[in-house]
């Protein structure tokens, strides 16, 4: 089964009546999404209501998909018209129009803004997360490493990995699981401790 | 067991997970929200190892898109075998909007109905079709029942009227006729042996299946007002009514 039929379950699921389904599509690209909004917007906050938008619209339409394409790749659709619109409604260009980003000072100034959350809480639970999940992956054996990188980064599939790593396919589903738990292991003690721990760390 | 939970779930997050498991675990994770939950934080560590900048690592979106969903119209007829009680929110729907699933439910509670008024309906008419033959048979009838024979009485209460007999004896007691009375044989009743066959029908009444017991004896039913009703003793009546000389 690959990622869009995978994809495809859930959809079918929603277009039964399940909207926790929906959820855990929402919940799967919405990072992707807001991402890829933020090639347009310039502001996080903003970033966030246009994808949030996008994924509404994509729920009303939902009972019009049929996997005919990858639901990503439909979303996706979505959420750069809903930018667009978004942009043409407020009368602006987008933000590859207006900066020049081969300029090192507007570049570095374009990459601050853009990580700058919205709020403090915001700000302090990423950088938390980040931080938490890059000290958990230094802190993994070579072999799991490789793979969940090379799945995470490079976007293998499990087959590729396999063949990249000369292993079987369930061996690269074992390490990419176990990879994943440790780091999540890490990310459960954040969360169970909540907000107020960042200090502490840095 | 949670380990390969989890491992499944690592698998669907991937969209390595075999097809039918994939159906089974997706049936889960509607139900679990601790699994759910894991299920983010997988989309949050993949987020983190990609430094996707300016994106926030959290669920911000999906909650706020989760309750605005729930305000949204839900697809389908519900037979997503989910426990989204906590996610679906009773809403109010405009009229135009309503899902096909109320229409379905509401064909799939009507058919059977509208089928067994058809099938009532049918029944009824047969009924009538029946009562009205059963008028229309008396000139055969008269001709072909030579002798009276005392039947049981009927429990539809009817009265045979026959056109061209005199008379229909309607003894009535109770509301309900005690008896039938056949005519008198005519000359040229030569087409069967009637009061045989009348004793052979009541006789063998218990084999035979109701309506075609009663299709028999309305067939032999008949009046005549000078006929005095015979007992079931067929020489006797043979002998008293027609003096038919070939009696069993």
């Amino acid at each position: 089964m690959t990622v869009e039929e995978s994809d495809l379950v859930l959809v079918k699921r929603v277009q039964r009546g399940d909207k926790t389904a929906f959820d855990l599509l929402v919940r799967k690209y919405q990072h992707k999404v807001v991402k890829l909004v933020l090639r347009y917007v310039r502001n996080p906050a903003e970033a966030e209501d246009i994808a949030q938008e996008a994924f509404i619209k994509a729920y009303r339409a939902l009972p019009q998909f049929r996997g005919d394409s990858a639901f990503y790749t439909w979303m996706y659709r979505i959420a750069i018209n809903t930018a667009k619109n978004s942009l043409a409604s407020r009368d602006r260009s987008p933000i590859a129009y207006d900066l020049d980003l081969t300029d090192p000072e507007e570049s570095h100034s374009v990459q601050t803004k853009l990580q700058d959350p919205d709020t403090p809480e915001g700000m302090a639970l990423t950088e938390e997360i980040r931080l938490i999940v890059n000290s958990a992956i230094e802190a993994l054996p070579e072999e799991l490493k490789t793979a969940i990188v090379l799945r995470e980064l490079d976007g293998l599939s499990y087959e590729e990995i396999a063949a990249a790593m000369e292993c079987p396919v369930g061996t690269v589903r074992s390490r990419i699981f176990r990879a994943r738990e440790a780091i999540d292991k890490r990310l459960r003690e954040v969360f169970e401790g909540g907000l107020g721990r960042t200090e502490e760390m840095v | 067991m949670n380990e390969e939970r989890d491992s499944q779930l690592s698998a669907m997050f991937d969209g390595e997970l075999p097809g039918v498991e994939c159906e089974l675990l997706a049936r889960r994770l509607t139900r679990d929200e601790a699994l759910r939950a894991q299920w983010s934080r997988f989309a949050m560590i993949g987020a983190a190892l990609r430094s996707e900048r300016g994106v926030a690592l959290h669920d911000r979106v999906a909650w706020r898109v989760q309750s605005l969903v729930a305000q949204e119209v839900t697809y389908g007829d519900g037979t997503a075998d989910t426990a989204i009680t906590s996610t679906r929110t009773s809403v109010l729907v405009p009229a135009g909007s309503v899902s096909a699933s109320t229409r379905q439910r509401w064909l799939r509670f009507a058919r059977p109905v509208a089928g067994a008024s058809i099938a009532a309906g049918v029944a009824a008419m047969s009924i009538f079709w029946l009562r009205a033959q059963d008028n229309a048979q008396p000139t055969l009838a008269s001709n072909a029942i030579p002798e009276s024979v005392v039947l049981a009485p009927q429990t539809t209460g009817t009265t045979v009227a026959l056109n061209n007999a005199p008379s229909v004896e309607a003894r009535v007691s109770n509301g309900e006729p005690d008896r039938y009375v056949t005519p008198a044989p005519s000359s040229s009743a030569n087409i069967a042996p009637p009061a045989r066959l009348a004793n052979y029908v009541v006789a063998h009444s218990e084999y035979s299946g109701p309506l075609s017991r009663r299709m028999a004896l309305l067939g032999l039913v008949a009046t005549d007002p000078s006929e005095v009703p015979a007992t079931v003793d067929q020489s006797a009546e043979q002998g008293a009514a027609a003096g038919a000389p070939d009696a069993p």
